[in-house]
């Protein structure tokens, strides 16, 4: 504590800076609980999204799969992030899982570049991976999430970045207090086409009949677009739960931290208070026994 | 499935399956009736910004709006 503040002269000690302090930690208190407060009606309305749009991309992955090691030359690693802070580590959670992952896919003949959405992967991978971001999105929860906004957004990747394989990282809801950090596989038709002729996982897909006039490459061109989309929009939903969830108990943590400050404070400033009472009482009473002697 | 033969055409013109299909979706929501029109109209809303990186520089970002949407 300040102890210098105290003007010369004064012999007791003032309670000033303590007092002061008190109050700056329980108006930090009350924001973090205000803040959670935000957080906990965001995460309800947000949950239930999410929550129903994992019924769009599950189909995709029965038919198409989901290869996460799928050997191609031109990887695209989307990383999604969100754009506000405070919200514990889930960012430099999918900032870790992307770098591995582009760790893991690069290679002399191979390419690998990163998308990234939300501001706080973009502050992280600019500082060492500047020369492989292609693409960067931002403001993404001005309005709510809705899928025209997201499908929009997936569009513009496809149009501006060249792939054989997207890798969308996102940190998956589970409740609270748990996200785990997924990356779904998204890949080109061409390479569809050549996974299904070499057999494997999506050897069955030629089982499928395909009406009316369209070729095969057509069909899956669609769907790969498509497939992108839907997984997008329910990547985003769930990193947008994430982000509330975690921010929940980020800030439900910082006001119980406000609280045990708030009690330390509270003791030093009575102890103080204390002491100084009994300086003076002593000092009075002496002084009186000292004039009655 | 009449759309079948629009496929060639909207991919002539430079779209995708995602824009052919919003456009799809949009022209059903037109199609509902007062208040369920303007409500399904107004929550689907589109912003965000966008900014290209050529070897390690950023380009000015472009603000994706509802107007862009269409």
């Amino acid at each position: 504590m300040a102890m210098e503040q105290v003007p010369n002269g004064v012999r007791s000690i003032s309670t000033q800076a303590v007092r002061n302090r008190m109050k700056s930690v329980k108006n930090i208190q009350k924001i973090t609980k205000a803040m959670k407060m935000v957080a906990a009606s965001k995460l309800r309305a947000i949950q239930t999204k999410a929550e129903n749009s994992r019924g769009l991309w599950q189909p995709f992955t029965a038919l198409l799969g989901d290869i996460p090691s799928v050997d191609v030359k031109k990887n695209v690693i989307v990383t999604i992030s969100s754009d506000k802070g405070l919200c514990g580590g889930i960012n430099s959670t999918s900032v870790k899982i992307s770098r591995a992952v582009h760790k893991l896919n690069s290679g002399p003949d191979k390419e690998t570049k990163y998308v990234i959405l939300g501001e706080k992967a973009k502050a992280q991978l600019i500082r060492d991976s500047k020369k492989d971001i292609e693409l960067i999105l931002t403001e993404l929860q001005k309005n709510p999430l809705n899928y025209t906004q997201v499908s929009v957004l997936a569009d513009d990747i496809l149009k501006n970045v060249e792939f054989d394989a997207l890798r969308v990282v996102y940190n998956k809801f589970q409740s609270v207090v748990s996200f785990l950090p997924t990356m779904s596989t998204v890949l080109s038709p061409e390479i569809v086409e050549r996974e299904t002729e070499s057999g494997g996982k999506l050897g069955d897909l030629d089982s499928y009949e395909i009406e009316g006039g369209e070729t095969k490459s057509e069909i899956l061109q669609n769907l790969a677009e498509f497939q992108f989309s839907c997984v997008m929009f329910n990547a985003v939903l769930e990193n947008a739960c994430s982000e509330q969830g975690a921010r929940m108990s980020a800030m439900d943590s910082s006001s119980r931290n406000a609280g045990d400050m708030l009690d330390r404070l509270t003791l030093t400033y009575n102890r103080t208070r204390q002491a100084s009472i009994t300086t003076e009482l002593i000092e009075i009473i002496s002084g009186a026994s000292a004039l009655e002697g | 499935m009449s759309s079948n033969a629009a496929v060639p055409f909207w991919r002539a013109a430079g779209m995708t399956y995602i824009t052919y299909s919003n456009i799809c979706a949009n022209l059903v929501r037109n199609c509902l009736k007062e208040p369920y029109k303007s409500e399904s109209l107004s929550r689907e809303k589109v912003h965000f910004a966008v900014s290209k990186w050529i070897d390690g520089k950023p380009e000015k970002p472009t603000i994706r709006s509802d107007t862009g949407a269409q």
